[in-house]
């Protein structure tokens, strides 16, 4: 997959069809990848896949001007198209190179499994339905659902529908829905005061770096409501109250764009839970509206669409 | 701190400028009672509100917002009212999630002939706010650790 | 730098005595990890598992001096006039046990700011009130370039005290007055011997090879001038650059803060917080923003720490926790944008 990936990806920019390619290369740090943006097609064998690709690089859209190559998981080419209904993008613009995708592996539950940091592993490889991690000279074996993401466990939509070169064989998820809903469950069980103090003592570590607005796609306003001082709805100071009402009209802002990608969770440098937020979000959208985010692109954005009738059972 | 008895709800009311508005005028100048716990802020149209404002509200102290437009079909802007639907269906799901009362965050449809049931809406409001008490959420000061701590 | 000697020893296992008697004098911060997250939090009393897994913190200890948020005074407002009230000094007696280095080391990088043409009053009476208790590396991550910066995983000029992990053992030594009264006043420590003065060498001596990224810190700053217009250049590096804030607000280094006021009614509040230069409206003035393009505010970062800096106060603002590459979402790394600086023309 990945030689198809640099030939057609050279290709493009010879040819002049794309002005940049935008994919993953390997990282600084071990089992890491990291988001190459090029206009160079030496650069271009850089390119690689594997289970680590983890950032959705549908985030760069919005600020790259030019037509663009990008290389998109499932998850990513629905942020795509996402994009293009909301005429932020258009869809002759972007090439998309879509990549069926098994799921990406989650460092931090392989760090839990084996009790030692990523840099301390000597090797992790997914073999089919498993994953087999080797440190300190010895391996072990797990079920890949062990180590997978949350959200990739509760995939949805592995191979893109929206593609202009598919980078393989469609794939079946690979997935285990209750383990990737158990915190929010979790959440739902509890009664409303224990869950609003959940939250409270999450959102009390934020440190408002907004790496999670920042990783998201679906957050491209050029001034977010944060930013705005006439009125000033928040103060830049992290009180855990104005951390958490960032969160919360976060999410409403983008319901019906978030298509759970899992990066603001990834990206939070204090583990805030944020897809237990987004999910639940993603969730709501369905139950009320049978809407899905990023599914086709002729279809309008969740927000900008109505119909006559509606549940109103909450209005008097 | 006052005593529970002395406790009133304080309400904030967005009413839309064409329909709620003009009903809430209709409801005074018929001289129809109702609790004064209200306070309004007139917008154009429902489909105005963002749910940062009613977010905001519940962050300054408010007990209760109440979001009220014209019926569905009646909307001056004609989709504003749509729009306002959709939002506050989201909001009032997602914040029951997080742990808010349900309670706090009401919708109504009222037109400009509606003056009763204007009166009424707020009289309901107002007792349904009082059985739940008053908005604590936000009253606790805590640490970087979560750690509750004196304000 | 070369530990002195007279040092004591103690058992992994009995720290928490040790933490037990500094707590009758100081608030005793250990590194504690919640949630996956491990930061300094308030030590409890009884928890000491802390030794067997520490790696450095997530939030650095720069939050125990400069913190995320705090109050700077409140004022009343009574008929068109102000009446400040100051808050009560934060005079808090702290010990921050198991610093590493480069965090101390930032400290003291961080006091020529605080200490410069205007003394910081908040800043440095935190200063004043607490003590370090450095702990040197044995396990440094793979993103770790302190001995790039004259430093090492066991350097203990900023420390009080200075811990190094010997095995079963930690070997305690004086480095200020402060840290050597205290080891005066603490009792349940034993005599170090030649053998374990010889261990302590052999581990440090191993820590430091363990640091495997380098950076060429060699005339950085006249590279840094000289690239500094190739607007093509810094438009590559900041590319996949994000700007969110963490690599800035989780820096040791770093110390841009907000001010803000909130005033309900007649009563308000004057805060701190961090900031960053990475956020777009950093710089956002009424006319213009001199730094609206991301290219210009990823450049100001690097050439801050690394040219500036280095200029205005002799030192290199970083000490290479590696946290920014740690955390970074994106895997941006500043070691690679320093070792691939253009050649100068």
């Amino acid at each position: 997959m990945e030689q198809k990936l640099r030939r057609e990806a050279k290709a493009l920019l010879e040819q002049g069809q794309v002005d940049y390619i935008v994919g993953f290369e390997p990282g600084s740090l071990k089992f890491t990848t990291t988001p190459l943006i090029t206009r160079d097609k030496e650069e271009v064998d850089r390119l690689v896949i594997n289970p680590f690709i983890v950032n959705n690089l549908a985030n760069f859209l919005t600020e790259l001007k030019g037509r663009v190559g990008i290389i998109a998981k499932g998850c990513d080419s629905r942020s795509i198209v996402s994009l293009i209904q909301d005429n932020k993008v258009a869809r002759e613009d972007v090439v998309i190179l879509g990549i069926p995708c098994p799921g990406i592996i989650d460092l931090s539950k392989v760090e839990e499994l084996i009790g030692k940091d990523r840099d301390e592993l000597e090797a992790i490889s997914r073999e089919g339905d498993k994953v087999v991690i080797t440190a300190d000279g010895k391996t072990s074996e797990f079920s890949i659902t062990e180590v997978l993401f949350d959200n990739c466990l509760g995939c949805e939509l592995p191979t893109p529908q929206e593609y202009d070169i598919l980078l393989g064989e469609p794939t079946l998820p690979v997935t285990d829905r209750s383990a990737s809903q158990a915190k929010i469950e979790q959440l739902k069980g509890m009664p409303p005061q224990p869950r609003w103090e959940f939250w409270s003592n999450e959102l009390s570590r934020c440190i408002r770096c907004y790496a999670c607005r920042n990783v998201c796609p679906a957050c491209f306003c050029q001034r977010c409501f944060v930013e705005e001082t006439e009125p000033q709805w928040l103060m830049p100071v992290p009180r855990w109250q104005d951390n958490l009402m960032f969160q919360v009209i976060r999410n409403i802002h983008v319901a019906g764009r978030c298509t759970d990608c899992g990066e603001c969770e990834r990206a939070c440098p204090v583990n805030i839970p944020l897809r237990s937020l987004t999910k639940e979000m993603y969730d709501i959208v369905g139950e009320l509206f049978h809407f899905k985010a990023g599914m086709d692109k002729d279809t309008a954005p969740l927000m900008t669409h109505y119909e006559q009738e509606e549940a109103e059972d909450f209005i008097r | 701190m006052k005593q529970e008895s002395e406790w009133e709800p304080r309400l904030l009311g967005f009413l839309c400028k064409w329909c709620s508005y003009a009903g809430a005028d209709l409801a005074g100048t018929s001289r129809k009672k109702y609790p004064a716990n209200i306070r309004i802020i007139k917008v154009p149209c429902s489909g105005r509100i963002d749910p940062l404002f009613i977010l905001k509200a519940l962050r300054l102290g408010f007990d209760g917002v109440l979001v009220s437009g014209c019926h569905p079909g009646e909307c001056h802007y004609q989709t504003g009212n749509y729009r306002a639907r959709r939002r506050i269906a989201l909001t009032k799901k997602f914040l029951e999630y997080m742990g808010v009362e349900p309670t706090r965050i009401q919708a109504s449809w009222v037109s400009a002939s509606e003056g009763g049931k204007f009166a009424e809406v707020v009289t309901e409001v107002t007792n349904e706010l009082k059985e739940i008490g008053p908005n604590r959420l936000f009253d606790e000061e805590r640490d970087i650790y979560g750690t509750k701590i004196a304000p | 730098m070369r530990l002195i000697n007279n040092s004591k020893k103690v058992n992994k296992k009995d720290i928490g005595k040790l933490l037990s008697q500094w707590s009758e004098e100081f608030v005793v911060f250990v590194p504690s990890k919640e949630n996956g997250v491990v930061m300094m939090a308030k030590w409890d009393g009884t928890d000491t598992s802390f030794v067997d897994w520490y790696r450095n913190t997530v939030i650095p200890p720069k939050a125990h001096f400069l913190p995320p948020m705090e109050e700077m005074f409140r004022f009343q407002k009574d008929k068109g006039s102000y009446q400040l009230e100051q808050p009560a000094s934060d005079g808090q007696k702290q010990l921050i046990f198991a610093i590493r280095p480069c965090d101390a080391n930032a400290l003291a990088i961080l006091d020529k700011v605080f200490e410069d043409a205007y003394e910081d009053p908040y800043y440095l009476s935190r200063r004043k009130n607490r003590l370090l208790v450095g702990l040197g590396c044995t396990n440094p991550y793979d993103s770790c370039f302190c001995t790039s910066l004259g430093s090492s995983p066991s350097d203990a000029a900023n420390v009080d005290l200075m811990l190094t992990d010997i095995g079963d053992e930690f070997l305690i030594e004086g480095v200020t007055d402060a840290g050597k009264q205290l080891i005066a006043q603490t009792s349940g420590l034993e005599e170090a011997t030649e053998a374990d003065d010889s261990r302590a060498k052999e581990v440090r001596e191993a820590s430091y090879h363990k640091v495997t990224r380098r950076i060429d810190t060699k005339d950085i700053n006249s590279k840094l001038l000289s690239c500094f217009e190739d607007e093509d250049y810094w438009e590559k590096v900041a590319a996949k650059c994000i700007s969110c804030g963490i690599c800035t607000l989780l820096c040791p280094t770093c110390y841009c803060f907000d001010i803000s006021d909130e005033l309900v009614k007649q009563q308000g509040t004057r805060f701190r917080c961090w900031d960053s230069c990475a956020f777009p409206i950093y710089t956002k003035m009424p006319m213009e923003n001199p730094r609206e393009e991301k290219w210009r505010r990823v450049r100001q970062k690097v050439c801050h720490k690394y040219e500036f800096y280095l200029m205005n106060f002799g030192v290199i603002a970083c000490t290479g926790c590696g946290r920014c590459i740690r955390l970074c979402p994106v895997n941006w790394d500043i070691t690679q944008t320093l070792n691939s600086l253009p050649a100068k023309t």
